[in-house]
């Protein structure tokens, strides 16, 4: 990942045709290649900044750049972009209008004037990257939610962009379909494709994300590394947010100083593994005066049995 | 949905749509050339059969699905037995019996069963997906084809909308007497119209986030064989003209 700027979004507001505001002075900055969290409330803007970065939306004031030069909203200005910046939608149902994973996904690359042999390529590779290969050939209404998001993510991933966008990507997903999800992001980010979700997890975005821009009331309240996310209280309160439990947890334990000051787990499985390897002598002296200190669960851990 | 069901599921699924095409409507000339009973009805048994022991479409399937068409043609087979006299004796027109029609309506019914089973045959072998892509090869309108995709799309997405209100409506007694559950039809109805236009700005919206703009160009699946499969359709749709043909004398 570099630090060169892919994206400024500088200034701007957006006021929908009803009069109420979907943007007011918005203003953050996407790294090339990293990975972008826009952490807000239902109604802080998330979408309608999503819907301006591809040039669906143009703002009322205000001006987004890309590689340093601003969107051109003529109709090849925005053919261009919308090549280098795709955008997955909240709601599947939404997005695929053929019946044929395989048509669909076809659609974006047809469009950009390909030829057939490119976008058989392209629809095979981009099923491929989300695990849909096998699924090609069913009709859509026969697929899970989860499926259809993939196929999604397939049908803008065909046309190659630079970078994700993806709008409440694990909303009404379940526990193995989000897993499934967070490997193709993961596999796309390895790639160096830059992605950017929109999210109210909190901990989710504490645990995936580069980066975190916090939005509430069309505005980025803050735009941080996510590790310095323990630091953004104020901000995220000001969001309608906690902090990840994971931080909560983690504050508990070094206060009770059965952690180091200096961990900082992102995670509930990076804490449980910090916790394991912490030296057995730590417990038994932090533990309060009478407490009997068990190591089952432990050695449990280590696959040790024990015998009492 | 028991066509969709039998599209997807039966043996020659992936045989190119042009080649199932070609053999349908090679049944539907057999039938227009057969002239007596007897010739179309050997005609709809070939289709019968090759539905049903070719491409293994269950008998109970082609059975549910083949009985309503089949009802509508007895009833107006029966009707057309029928005729109205309106120079009889008795004063006004009178109903009386065609029986002289019965040979001319033996003939236009069992040509009708042929086509029927040659049409049935085409549904019931080529998903909707795959004869859209036949069509576009063979250059019909895009503006048709795009609302045939549309369509079909819409079919299931709102199918699902609507079965998902019913369900709201009945969870608080919305079709507990007749009179709430008119009331409660109009504003499905009403509540539906509102999704549909929604869905449709969302999916012009979709559409233009992935550069679409104007028709709905899609990549047609390539099928194996679909040369040769073609081939040996037509030569079997000659092969069938040809029976219909001897069949009548």
């Amino acid at each position: 990942m570099t630090t060169r700027l892919i994206l400024e979004i500088c200034n701007i507001r957006h006021v929908y045709a009803t009069g109420s505001a979907g943007l007011a002075g918005c203003s953050l900055n996407i790294r090339q290649g990293s990975r972008n969290a826009l952490l807000g409330a239902n109604g802080s803007g998330k979408t309608t900044l999503l819907q301006q970065l591809n040039g669906l939306l143009r703002p009322t004031s205000g001006v987004i750049l890309i590689d340093g030069a601003p969107l051109d909203y003529s109709r090849n200005g925005l053919a261009a972009l919308r090549r280098r910046v795709g955008l997955v939608f909240q709601n599947p149902d939404r997005q695929l209008f053929s019946a044929s994973v395989f048509e669909d996904v076809s659609f974006g690359p047809l469009n950009l004037g390909l030829d057939e042999a490119e976008v058989r390529e392209r629809v095979a590779q981009s099923l491929a990257a989300v695990g849909m290969t096998a699924l090609a050939e069913q009709p859509v209404h026969y697929l899970s939610f989860g499926q259809k998001k993939r196929v999604c993510i397939a049908g803008v991933l065909a046309m190659q962009p630079e970078v994700l966008l993806l709008d409440e990507p694990m909303a009404g997903l379940d526990g193995a379909a989000q897993t499934e999800l967070l490997a193709v992001l993961d596999e796309l980010s390895s790639r160096g494709i830059t992605i950017v979700l929109s999210t109210h997890d909190v901990d989710f975005a504490y645990r995936w994300a580069d980066d975190i821009h916090v939005l509430a009331a069309g505005r980025c309240i803050a735009s941080f590394d996510a590790g310095r996310l323990p630091e953004q209280e104020v901000a995220l309160k000001a969001a309608g947010q906690t902090l990840p439990a994971v931080v909560e947890l983690c504050r508990a334990l070094v206060a009770q100083g059965m952690l180091p000051t200096t961990a900082a787990p992102r995670s509930l499985g990076q804490l449980a593994a910090n916790l394991a390897d912490m030296p057995s002598r730590h417990f038994v002296e932090t533990l309060p005066l009478g407490a009997t200190p068990s190591h089952a669960w432990r050695d449990a851990r280590r696959g040790r049995t024990r015998r009492h | 949905m028991l066509i969709e069901q039998s599209a997807y599921a039966n043996r020659w699924r992936a045989v190119s749509p042009a080649a199932k095409g070609s053999f349908a409507l090679g049944g539907l000339l057999a039938a227009f050339v057969a002239n007596t009973p007897a010739a179309a009805a050997g005609i709809a048994l070939v289709m019968v059969a090759t539905t049903l022991l070719g491409a293994r479409v269950s008998p109970w399937l082609y059975l549910r699905v083949a009985v309503p068409a089949t009802a509508f043609l007895a009833v107006s087979s029966l009707s057309l037995m029928f005729s109205i006299n309106l120079d009889a004796s008795g004063g006004g027109p009178q109903w009386q019996f065609a029986p002289d029609a019965v040979s001319r309506i033996a003939t236009v019914a069992s040509r009708s069963l042929a086509s029927l089973a040659a049409l049935l045959f085409l549904v019931l072998t080529t998903p909707l997906r795959d004869l859209i892509a036949l069509l576009r090869q063979l250059r019909v309108p895009e503006v048709i084809l795009d609302l045939m995709v549309l369509c079909y799309r819409m079919l299931f997405v709102l199918s699902e909308a609507m079965h998902d209100m019913l369900t709201a409506q009945a969870a608080r007694l919305g079709h507990a007497s007749a009179r709430r559950s008119l009331h409660s039809l109009g504003l499905l109805a009403a509540n539906l119209m509102v999704q549909v236009w929604q869905r449709a700005q969302a999916l012009a919206t979709a559409a233009l986030a992935r550069n679409g703009c104007g028709s709905l160009r899609f990549l047609s699946p390539a099928f194996a064989h679909a040369r040769r499969d073609t081939l040996i359709a037509a030569v079997a749709s000659l092969a069938l003209i040809a029976l219909a043909g001897s069949l009548d004398r």
